[in-house]
């Protein structure tokens, strides 16, 4: 009886000493920097502010809308003009292919800066085909009849890719009346834009039931570097697996990252 | 370095305690013989005498008696010392008498014998037969044996006085001085009692408690003649009675001695130095209680067969004589090592199968808060750091359906050991610790099919054996897709549910659901036994255990004319894994002291996932992205291995194990982001071989065991040699005050890294080390315990400290550096330690059994990619308690268990920030601080079972066969919201925090059919 008594203490013990403080990480003021830059573009920036967990936060008293922002291509420094809204830009840099920026301020009494380079225009980026043609279709109809046969093909994409490096495409429709292939019943129309995911082959292909409405559509391939790509698989929203969003930033997070495109036009029409 | 600084403590708070223990428990060391009082002080009769039976049998007076009188002036323990026949085997049936020389004249000193004699052997079927005298002093002489009437009381006295006889020391092989050569009645052997092949209910209406019936009580002794043979080696096998099937890691003691050994997988013991063929047996296992065996000169010296039944057989055996059956097996003098057999299990609650993994995960130094994973967090490693070995061959993947179950069918197997640290050199390939699986061979003796259905599963199971010589097991278990079975995969798949619409929702209704989903799981499991010869067996072992899980929205086909259906229904998410193995196995017992076996083993754990890129959702709202890339995973993972291990019998105190072993790992990962880019593509092709060799050395007349041993591996990638040094001490204080202690080295080659991902189900992949990027993994262990054991009661504690070397972890985010891609900068290096301190109290006999334990734990790692210094561990528990009841009343079963831990660690966000990306879509961003720095609220949950048997025959019958039964049970049965993870979600600049709950109160129905 006596050991029981002492297994209750024991157990009394653990609960008494299980209460554990729950300290939450601390917060640091540090800069979001968003900038996506493409040759013949002028150099343009955003600079934000994180959004705290908890209420109670310092903030940096610096004012992310007048930061001295400098910007080095390697043989020249430019400080970049303020636009407002943590908008800056500088006008007399036009960003050129296979170059290296990187940039540099102090925010929260800290160097941030960053770096990136302007990856090569895609090579050859080829069609299969101009028009790629889906049934259009209607709720009371159920699906259409017949087999694989009656599929529609796909249309290829094909590019140059001999160091795998990452490229995503976005297909837009131009249309100024979207034309819907289906009935999207309660569920409200979707937008005019899609993309596919990033990939380092170099090719890929559109079917049929990707696209949503019937016309004129751009598909913008974009060849990007990794740190772009890396977006696309980091949406860790867990508490198991949370870590910091890997980037080239120092003291600060975001995106600063080069990239270039090529674009071709698709035509969806009716079958 | 704050985790080393603090060993010195951690160790010397350990050795207080155990010094303590020691200073408590060396009161009791005085052990030999019993004294008693003869009458009361103040009567003339009143001494004090000792009695004494070498073999320890006390309970019994059927046998002859020996009363020695002192020579004079010596107290009765002088006489005792000095006395050598007790000494010598051949009087180990004896009873020793020692009488105090008391009193001047002769008269007074044999004046109160008779009385003694008349009190002690009262009741005696033998009269005076084996009655013996002997006198030591000298002054008594044969005129003085008349007058005191002594002469009628004894078959024959030896005198000291003028006597041809000297008392010189008899050694062993001398026999039995004729004097006092036994009378023996005529022995008659024991009938062979056919034994029914079915389990029987008997109603006892006196206390309406389960009894056995008339064939099932325990066994008597039958033969009290004198010993044919003395110090000889008797070897056998025990089997479960009912079964026919052999029982492994049994353990058989001679009574009164410490002569003892365990079986080993093929249920084969070896037992040398049996003082006599005439001593009794204890044999001991886990739900089968403790049976007794009495040898005779007629019980075989060679195979000699022992059967023994489950406990709920022989309940009133236990209850009677409080022999215990204990309830979790802390093996005696074995460090850090438990066992439990499904005949255990079976009274355990559970989520709704029985599951010997979760049952594992209720005892001390196992954490059991972590509901999605079946795989063991021993001691503040993780289940890939714990070497799981099913009938010889690895398996590597032990969950079903996201962890909640485990892969291994209960009705499957026969033994589970787990050593949880400084384990010995025959394993190896793990830092952690080890399972070791014994499946079950199916009955011996008649064919038997049975079945369980729950709410999650069926499960049937048929052992047919064939002749006398093969007999078979299968079992094979399937998921069906019931309420429980969705709640589970639901709760795992609720983040990917909530992006994509329900399907079944609207017009499209119909054709969706041909369509819909198709996860189960299933598992298989097989054994072939053929016996050729009594000395060899040839087994056959088949493990199957797969999971398909089906998240996808659609098949394959586009499903155009759902219209309603959503373009979810373009997804295709499907991940299949599980473990395939194999092991042919050959065992021989060489002669009766060496055993050997051989395996020939293949497994192959596999894991492919395709949650393909086809679902290009866009919100009709706002842009959006749904969900992650696409992503094809497959993990393949093949292990052809071929091993001996020998175990050499030397001596009652010398025991040599060795053996040989190879492995041939062909291991692949390959991740990728469309059917033709590879993110990453690593295979890996390595030979691991190497030896052991270990002993067990027992000294100081058995209270010390030493196993020393050494494994040395040789691993072809890095082309080195490993050697792993191991230690293990235990030392028997007492009969029931043991110490232990055991350190060593340990290597791994194949590791498990982790990748954490909620969506995929599957969060790790196994790879091999490289040497380089991913290293081998070491660890090294220190374990100190004490345990002590009463009949009734079990109490135990052990203290151990685990350093651990190169560990890697992995992170799938692609390299940020815009000026390429290294893909091997993803491999993380660390290293950590765990410590802690365990303790078990546990009652293991009457009608309520059970435990409770408690873990102080600490996991630590340090990884320099995420932290400067010590951060917890994700698996770092600080305080575990665990109760566990079990109560039988008439037909029913009833167990209760209450499980409280700290809540683990996990990152939480400092801030959150969002991004547009070049379609014009937005992605939230969380930014972090220290890693691990917050823990989730306490975990704590109580489960109830009930299992009512079912019987055969007419309500009021005596004796029914038992049909099968039903269970209920109530998983975490007030309700308690557990969390499993939090969830960070960015809504109008806030980050809004979600928890993610394990599972909920859940009951479950199980009904069981056998046929026997």
């Amino acid at each position: 009886m006596g050991k029981r008594i002492i297994f209750i203490g024991l157990f009394l013990i653990v609960v008494l000493t299980a209460c554990t403080k729950r300290n939450f990480s601390e917060f640091t003021d540090s800069p979001i920097i968003e900038s996506y830059i493409q040759p013949g573009d002028y150099l343009n920036l955003r600079v934000s502010r994180q959004i705290p967990f908890s209420s109670d936060v310092e903030y940096s008293t610096d004012d992310i809308n007048v930061l001295k922002i400098k910007v080095t291509n390697g043989t020249k420094t430019y400080n970049l003009t303020p636009l407002g809204n943590g908008k800056y830009i500088d006008s007399t840099i036009v960003v050129k292919e296979g170059e290296t920026y990187e940039l540099s301020f102090t925010f929260n009494s800290k160097n941030v800066s960053a770096y990136t380079r302007i990856p090569e225009k895609p090579l050859n980026f080829i069609q299969s085909d101009f028009s790629i043609s889906v049934d259009r279709m209607d709720r009371t109809f159920g699906p259409p009849l017949g087999g694989p046969g009656s599929m529609p093909e796909p249309v290829t994409l094909k590019w140059d890719n001999d160091d795998e490096s990452y490229y995503i495409v976005v297909i837009e429709n131009l249309e100024s009346i979207l034309d819907p292939i289906r009935d999207f019943g309660d569920d409200g129309p979707p937008g005019n834009v899609f993309k596919k995911p990033p990939t380092s082959s170099s090719g890929l292909q559109l079917r049929p039931q990707e696209f949503q409405y019937f016309g004129k559509h751009r598909l913008i391939l974009y060849h990007v570097l990794p740190d772009y790509a890396s977006l696309y698989s980091e949406k860790t929203t867990s508490s198991q697996n949370l870590t910091n969003p890997s980037t080239s930033i120092m003291n600060g997070y975001g995106i600063f990252t080069g990239l270039s495109s090529d674009t071709l036009f698709l035509d969806v029409i009716e079958n | 370095m704050t985790g080393t600084e603090k060993i010195p403590l951690f160790f010397l708070k350990t050795s207080i305690f155990i010094m303590m223990f020691l200073w408590i428990s060396s009161v009791s060391l005085l052990s030999q013989g019993r004294e008693y009082s003869f009458n009361s002080p103040g009567n003339i009769c009143y001494f004090k005498y000792l009695y004494f039976a070498p073999d320890s049998d006390y309970a019994e007076i059927r046998r002859p008696f020996i009363f020695i009188l002192g020579s004079e002036n010596k107290t009765v323990r002088e006489t005792m010392i000095n006395d050598t026949l007790k000494d010598s085997p051949v009087y180990r049936n004896y009873t020793f008498v020692y009488l105090p020389n008391n009193g001047t004249t002769p008269g007074e000193k044999l004046g109160c014998t008779e009385a003694l004699v008349d009190l002690l052997t009262y009741n005696s079927k033998y009269g005076n037969a084996n009655l013996f005298f002997q006198v030591n002093d000298t002054a008594i002489n044969s005129n003085d044996i008349e007058a005191n009437g002594l002469k009628k009381v004894f078959k024959s006295i030896r005198l000291q006085s003028g006597q041809e006889h000297t008392f010189a020391a008899k050694n062993d092989t001398a026999g039995v001085i004729p004097e006092f050569r036994e009378t023996t009645l005529e022995y008659k052997p024991d009938k062979k009692v056919e034994v029914d092949q079915a389990k029987y209910y008997v109603e006892d209406e006196n206390n309406g408690e389960q009894e056995n019936d008339s064939l099932n009580l325990s066994p008597v002794k039958t033969y009290f003649g004198p010993p044919s043979a003395l110090k000889y080696t008797l070897t056998g096998l025990v089997h479960d009675q009912l079964t026919g099937e052999v029982l492994p890691f049994t353990t058989i003691q001679v009574e009164g001695t410490t002569i003892g050994t365990a079986t080993n997988a093929d249920g084969l013991f070896t037992l040398i130095n049996v003082p006599t063929d005439t001593s009794t047996l204890r044999v001991q296992y886990v739900g089968y209680g403790t049976t007794r065996v009495f040898l005779t000169p007629e019980s075989p010296k060679k195979n000699f067969n022992i059967d023994i039944k489950p406990s709920s057989q022989t309940l009133k055996e236990v209850t009677v004589t409080a022999y215990k059956d204990d309830v979790v097996f802390v093996k005696r003098s074995e460090v850090s090592t438990i066992t439990l057999t499904p005949v255990k299990m079976a009274q355990l609650p559970s989520i709704g199968e029985r599951d010997v993994m979760r049952s594992f995960q209720l005892m001390p130094g196992i954490s059991a808060s972590n509901e999605s994973s079946s795989g063991l967090y021993v001691r503040g490693g993780t289940p890939d750091q714990n070497l799981v070995l099913y009938d010889g061959f690895t398996v590597y993947h032990v969950d079903h359906l996201y962890g909640f179950f485990s892969a291994f069918n209960s009705n499957a197997l026969k033994d589970i050991q787990v050593y949880k640290g400084g384990f010995e050199s025959r394993f190896g390939g793990r830092i952690s610790s080890v399972t070791d699986i014994t499946s079950k061979e199916g009955n011996q003796k008649r064919a038997n099919i049975g079945a369980d259905i729950s709410l999650l599963s069926t499960n049937i199971y048929a052992e047919v054996p064939v002749g006398d010589k093969f007999s078979s097991f299968i079992a094979f278990r399937k998921s069906y897709q019931g309420e429980m079975y969705d709640m589970i995969f639901k709760k795992f798949n609720e983040s990917s549910t909530t992006e994509a619409p329900d399907v079944g929702t609207g017009p499209g209704r119909k054709f969706s659901q041909s369509n819909e989903i198709t996860s189960y799981f299933y598992d298989l499991n097989g054994r072939f036994t053929y016996k050729p010869t009594q000395t060899d067996i040839i087994s056959l072992s088949i493990f199957n255990g797969t999971d398909k899980l089906d998240n996808s929205f659609s098949s394959d086909i586009p499903s155009f004319g759902q219209a309603n259906a959503n373009f979810s229904m373009n997804s295709v998410d499907l991940t299949k894994y599980g473990n395939i193995g194999s092991s042919l196995k050959w065992s021989r017992k060489w002669n009766s002291k060496l055993y050997g076996n051989t395996i020939i083993s293949y497994s192959n754990y596999f894991n492919n996932r395709n949650r393909s890129q086809e679902r290009t959702l866009i919100n009709p709202d706002e842009v959006s992205y749904s969900g992650r890339s696409g992503v094809f995973e497959d993990n393949d993972l093949k292990d052809y291995s071929l091993k001996s291990d020998y175990q050499l019998d030397i001596t009652d105190f010398t025991q040599l194990k060795f053996g040989v072993f190879a492995t041939s790992y062909d291991i692949k990962y390959s991740y990728a982001q469309s059917d033709t880019a590879y993110i990453i593509n690593r295979s890996g092709k390595a030979l691991l071989a190497g030896g052991y060799l270990q002993s067990r050395i027992k000294l100081l007349n058995d209270k010390i065991q030493i196993l020393p041993g050494v494994r040395v591996d040789y691993f072809e990638t890095s082309g080195s040699l490993y050697y792993e040094p191991r230690l293990s001490i235990s030392y028997n204080l007492t009969d029931r005050l043991i110490l232990k202690g055991a350190t060593g080295r340990y290597y791994q080659f194949a590791n498990r890294v982790m990748r954490e991902d909620i969506m995929s189900g599957s969060k790790e992949f196994w790879i091999l080390s490289d040497g380089n990027s991913v290293p081998v993994s070491s660890s090294l262990h220190f374990v100190a315990g004490i345990s002590y054991e009463t009949d009734r009661y079990t109490f135990s504690g052990e203290g151990y400290y685990k350093r651990i070397n190169s560990l890697t972890e992995y992170s799938l985010r692609i390299n940020a550096s815009p000026m390429g891609v290294n893909y091997d900068e993803n491999f993380f290096n660390g290293y950590g330690y765990s410590r802690g301190l365990e303790f078990l109290a546990q009652k293991n006999s009457g009608r309520l059994t059970g435990w409770m334990c408690y873990t102080l734990g600490d996991a630590k790692n340090h990884f320099d990619a995420y932290s400067d210094t010590y951060y917890p561990a994700n698996q770092d528990v600080r305080h575990e308690f665990k109760a566990v009841g079990m109560y039988k009343y008439k037909r029913w079963d009833f167990s209760a268990n209450w499980i409280f831990a700290t809540g683990r660690p996990y990152t939480a966000p400092s801030g959150a920030y969002t991004i547009t990306l070049l379609d014009g879509s937005t992605q939230d961003f969380f930014t972090v601080t220290s890693k691990n720095s917050v823990r989730l609220p306490d975990y704590h949950r109580f489960d109830v079972s009930a299992t009512y048997k079912l019987l055969m025959g007419n309500r009021g019958e005596k004796k029914r066969r038992e049909l099968g039964s039903v269970s209920f049970s109530i998983f975490n049965l007030y309700n308690h919201k557990n969390i499993w993870y939090k969830q960070f979600t960015i809504e109008d600049s806030k980050i809004i925090e979600t928890n993610i709950n394990y599972l909920g109160i859940t009951p479950n129905i199980t009904l069981s059919f056998k046929l026997r």
